[in-house]
């Protein structure tokens, strides 16, 4: 059985917790939160100790920490958690910047322990689907990637209206806007596909009056093939509709491919279908998948594929490489932008 | 005595100044002493722009002030203000929406409302006694301008002049009112009497948002809401706030007159936000979510709702 501990009980990390506790080889031997409601929660949903201070939570005989953090205590938490000998599972973005991921890079090798960022679109099915058909040579030589996600970002306003946490309005606490936040993911999907790259130019907008940007457009190109990507991301929509605007296109010199193909045409029917699916799952004793298109079920999986490389001695298939490798491309952005604080 | 509102079209977004002040001649506004400070409540419920129908166009806020100074000099005091609600908070909201820079373009102050002087105060509306934190700077001021949108909602079937007025109280927490809303809006109207109602509905939100290219203005925030009913394809009758106002003797439709534009004209193109429909669908959804979940025991946690 693995034992676990969770550092962070915001939205992700109760739902990592929600999530491990499904997992039949897990014990959640204690939960870390600054919040004593939160903590409540995840004692009624199975964790054994709970902690106000991770440094405590670290001191407990663990195989792994799940570390679901504002984005400023990322490197602490991380290297803190190596250096007791525990393994670690990090949510995006890694670290804020290349120095900041750099020194993580320095830890996990120096530790000799396992470091998993939550790049968590790599394990949506219908990107599975797509990486599966671009390995097999059926879309000829890829020559354009095209990636696009438009969300609310921290703007999410929930069924239960709570503010949004002010490290968010914080450019240094932050280290980002939408592009660390949401292009962080598309960036790294484009090196799932098309492997290393560097940035050829990107425009970032401030619609928001934020120090940080709140919509960019990157494009990028591949180090070692012909393929040029384009990433667009934004924190500027509501997200009221039930679908998720998200695409992302490939283009080769054959065919090309795009996710819309995958998305169920109608949300509901595909939710009752999947319900019905879990109640036969819950019948044959077999394991239930999160009810939800898309996201929901690659938190499941990316998490699942953890557990599975602690249980087996594996390299995770998301490396500190994969995170510091995605912040340099961002960082460069940033560098280029006048009026980002990063800019020159 | 007839109770006036006017509504003016507003097609073109550079000329809101003059639309202002068609506005205001229709109304032929007669304030009882020189205005020297202006307090203006516009709606900021939270951090979506003005072009998505939830909140106060700063531009026609400019309008405003401009128009203002024309009339009663450059020199006024003008302030704008808003209160922190459940979700948003006002500095954010000055900031993201454009009210920071139009505050320093315009020589305006910005307040926030929850962190400004209040005086506890208790009504009873509809035999509920409700408590409120007012904020004095809206009872002191010689002009209070209220500049709220037009938009449906379904706990309350609209939003307009009187429900911005709920969103002036200090209390960020205005969600604990939420089970006697219908009240607790009528309850704070009884205290805080705006000296003139500025709607914003250039982008009206009803099932989608809609450029309905319209300013509405009126000294009577009551009216205006009955008015505003009408246009959003509402018997507002209908509408338990507008009954309460009625019985608590502070609303008379009789004496509604409805200067410049036809209701009609913006009823018609205003985009209707069937509730009947999507409160079954809602109803559906929940009932059948609910029933997966004792068979399942997976949908989202209720501690992971309150997360």
């Amino acid at each position: 059985m693995l034992r676990i501990g969770f550092i962070g009980l915001g939205k992700m990390g109760t739902l990592h917790l929600i999530n491990a506790a499904k997992h039949g080889n897990v014990i959640i031997l204690a939960a870390a939160d600054a919040s004593k409601r939160r903590l409540r929660n995840a004692a009624v949903l199975g964790a054994k100790n709970l902690f106000s201070d991770f440094e405590e939570l670290l001191k407990l005989d663990l195989d792994a920490v799940v570390i679901s953090l504002p984005n400023f205590l990322h490197r602490e938490s991380i290297e803190l958690a190596l250096e007791n000998g525990i393994n670690v599972f990090v949510e995006k973005p890694m670290a804020r910047t290349t120095e900041e991921c750099r020194s993580i890079v320095h830890t996990v090798e120096k530790s000799g322990r396992k470091l998993m960022v939550g790049h968590s679109m790599r394990f949506i099915g219908m990107i599975k689907e797509i990486k599966r058909t671009l390995d097999n040579g059926n879309l000829g030589e890829l020559e354009m990637v095209t990636l696009e996600n438009i969300v609310s970002g921290p703007f999410s306003h929930g069924d239960i209206p709570q503010p949004v946490p002010e490290w968010w309005f914080d450019p240094e606490k932050v280290g980002g806007g939408a592009l660390l936040d949401i292009g962080y993911h598309l960036i790294d999907l484009y090196r799932f596909f098309a492997g290393d790259c560097h940035l050829l130019s990107s425009h970032l907008k401030h619609k928001f009056n934020l120090p940080v940007e709140d919509a960019a457009i990157a494009v990028l190109q591949s180090d070692k093939l012909p393929t040029t990507g384009i990433v667009h991301v934004g924190w500027y929509q509501q997200m009221i509709s039930s679908g998720t605007d998200m695409r992302v296109i490939l283009h080769g010199d054959y065919a090309y491919i795009s996710s819309e193909q995958f998305a169920p045409s109608n949300i509901y029917t595909y939710a009752f279908k999947e319900g019905i699916k879990n109640v036969f799952r819950k019948i044959g004793g077999r394991r239930i998948r999160p009810l939800t298109f898309s996201h929901y079920d690659a938190y499941d999986q990316e998490l699942a594929h953890f557990f599975y490389c602690l249980e087996n001695d594996l390299e995770p298939s998301v490396s500190a490489i994969d995170g510091l490798r995605t912040v340099e491309v961002i960082e460069e952005a940033y560098r280029r932008d006048k009026r980002s604080p990063k800019g020159e | 005595m007839a109770k006036i509102v006017c509504l003016v079209e507003a097609k073109d977004r550079n000329e809101l100044e003059n639309y202002v002040s068609k506005a205001l001649g229709l109304l032929d506004l007669k304030l009882n002493k020189k205005v020297r400070t202006v307090v203006i409540k516009p709606n900021l419920c939270y951090y979506w722009s003005a072009a998505t129908g939830y909140t106060t166009d700063p531009r026609l806020v400019e309008a405003t002030v401009n128009v203002l100074r024309e009339n009663y000099g450059q020199h006024l005091d003008i302030k704008i203000a808003e209160a922190d609600a459940s979700a948003m908070r006002t500095k954010h909201a000055f900031q993201m929406l454009g009210y920071t820079k139009l505050a320093e373009d315009k020589g305006i102050d910005l307040v926030n409302l929850s962190t400004d002087p209040i005086e506890e105060t208790k009504v009873t509306v509809n035999g509920l006694e409700l408590s409120y934190q007012i904020p004095k700077l809206l009872v002191e001021a010689d002009l209070f301008l209220n500049m709220p949108k037009l938009k449906v909602m379904s706990e309350v079937t609209i939003t307009c002049a009187l429900k911005n007025l709920f969103g002036a109280m200090a209390y960020p927490r205005k969600l604990e009112y939420h089970p006697h809303l219908n009240e607790a809006i009528i309850g704070i109207c009884t205290i805080l009497r705006p000296h003139l109602t500025i709607v914003d509905g250039l982008v009206a939100l009803g099932r989608v948002p809609s450029r309905l290219n319209l300013i509405m203005a009126g000294e009577d925030p009551f009216s205006i809401d009955w008015t505003a009913a009408q246009i959003m394809g509402y018997n507002p009758s209908k509408i338990k706030f507008l009954r309460i106002a009625i019985k608590e003797g502070l609303l008379d439709p009789k004496s509604i007159t409805v200067l410049g534009e036809n209701i009609e004209k913006f009823a018609k193109i205003f985009p209707r936000n069937n509730y009947l429909t999507s409160r079954i669908a809602y109803g559906l959804q929940l009932s059948l979510l609910k029933i997966y979940n004792r068979v399942i025991s997976d949908s989202i946690s209720k501690a992971f709702e309150e997360s």
